[in-house]
């Protein structure tokens, strides 16, 4: 190629200077620069000036010091805040359902009337017991553990029950703000996946402590009953053997 | 892909996204802070992600954005306190005012915004060309003028080159 011809188009004296060229593009570049000293001591220069900041500025931050910058540490903070915005969401459809619930039944009553007992424990059976979209707190790995995590929210609250005798194990937790304060829902479930919910709150203001007891609401059976300043409540659904093991345990 | 596999990728990237993001907010806490943001951005649309896609101008692309961004809700808080105060905020010192620089780090430094990135985006970082035009959002032959224009100011300032004389005769 004869030399004197080549023309570096803008693009060509870019590349040169930050050292993008091969080898005869540089030497095609060089040879039309011996023939314009002009732009070839300026763009000497610019060569210089690149070289010179990579040289200064090329080095690369010290990776110790970014922890909080891992992937699967931000990956796992967003999965945090996305199940807990879901909790939230959950909470916030029991609390409606709940007052939903009493504004139902006191249709056409002049009198006030008062929900039925622990009628929230068997809302949130029906939405955690019998739905498959609502995730649990937590769930049990190891024996006790749910024990330890009810122990957490509701010191000194009565132990949770032992239903292995009858099959039931306990699966995992809940936790839920009701008109009365927080409250929390342990799933139990058996090998045939039928389910029993142990439900503790503390009672409502001026309520007082539960009078012990059972009832019937559409398919659903609750035994309820107070100690240790707190409400219970086990909800099942009504079939013969889950009420005998209602009776049972809510008399212990 | 599998969340290890995702996350490999990033880790690979992340010194240059680090540095590049030191570039955008010169201050190593905020630089930080724009890489997590980031980071989580990167993290919550990387299905929406071509797969064809390189992953280093893509993060760049995003820390860009975030960094506009954060830069707008500056302007416009420095705007509303500036209704309060009664006063303008100071701008940066004029180029024209500054004396030769010793090195041309410090030459750098003193050059407007849009020119220093584009000198440490592609002489440092090795970003082609059509990646800084992608990110810019303007055509290659843009980048390729303003490249030059900041080539050349880049000398005048570091005291090198035709404008030498120049600007040492206007120190006198």
């Amino acid at each position: 190629m004869d030399k004197t011809t080549f023309l570096p188009d803008e693009t060509d004296i870019q590349a040169y200077v930050d050292g993008w060229l091969d080898e005869a593009g540089c030497k095609r570049v060089e040879a039309w620069m011996d023939h314009h000293p002009g732009r070839a001591a300026e763009i000497r220069g610019w060569r210089h000036d690149a070289q010179a900041l990579r040289a200064t500025l090329g080095g690369l931050p010290d990776s110790a010091s970014a922890l909080r910058l891992d992937p699967a540490a931000i990956r796992a903070h967003h999965q945090h805040c996305v199940r807990a915005r879901l909790a939230w969401a959950a909470v916030l459809v029991l609390t409606l359902g709940v007052g939903g619930i009493a504004g139902w039944q006191m249709r056409g009553i002049d009198a006030p009337a008062r929900p039925p007992p622990m009628a929230d424990a068997v809302q949130a059976y029906r939405l955690f017991a019998m739905s498959r979209h609502v995730p649990l707190d937590v769930t049990q790995q190891r024996p006790g553990e749910l024990q330890a995590w009810l122990d957490k929210y509701f010191p000194d609250a009565a132990s949770l029950p032992d239903l292995a005798a009858s099959g039931f194990l306990p699966v995992g937790g809940r936790l839920l703000a009701t008109d009365s304060g927080p409250a929390a829902l342990v799933l139990y479930k058996n090998p045939s996946g039928g389910a029993i919910s142990f439900y503790i709150r503390s009672p409502a203001p001026h309520a007082g402590m539960l009078a012990r007891g059972q009832r019937r609401e559409g398919q659903l059976a609750a035994a309820y009953w107070s100690g240790n300043g707190y409400n219970y409540a086990l909800v099942a659904r009504a079939d013969p053997s889950n009420l005998r093991i209602l009776r049972l345990d809510s008399r212990r | 892909m599998a969340d290890p596999d995702i996350d490999a990728q990033l880790n690979e990237v992340l010194p240059r996204l680090r540095r590049f993001a030191r570039w955008l907010t010169r201050d190593t806490n905020s630089a930080d802070d724009l890489v997590q943001s980031t980071l989580e951005r990167a993290l919550s649309r990387w299905r929406t992600r071509r797969d064809d896609t390189v992953l280093r101008p893509w993060l760049f692309a995003i820390a860009y954005r975030q960094f506009l961004d954060g830069r707008r809700r500056e302007r416009r808080h420095a705007r509303m306190l500036e209704l309060f105060r009664g006063q303008a905020a100071t701008e940066a010192p004029s180029v024209e005012r500054e004396v030769v620089a010793h090195s041309v780090v410090q030459a750098l430094e003193r050059l407007p915004e849009a020119q220093r990135h584009l000198l440490l985006w592609i002489s440092v970082e090795g970003l082609s060309y059509r990646e800084v035009a992608n990110l810019l959002g303007v055509p290659v032959g843009t980048v390729m003028s303003r490249l030059s224009r900041a080539r050349i100011a880049l000398r005048r300032l570091s005291g090198g080159g035709i404008s030498q004389a120049h600007t040492l005769r206007s120190l006198k």
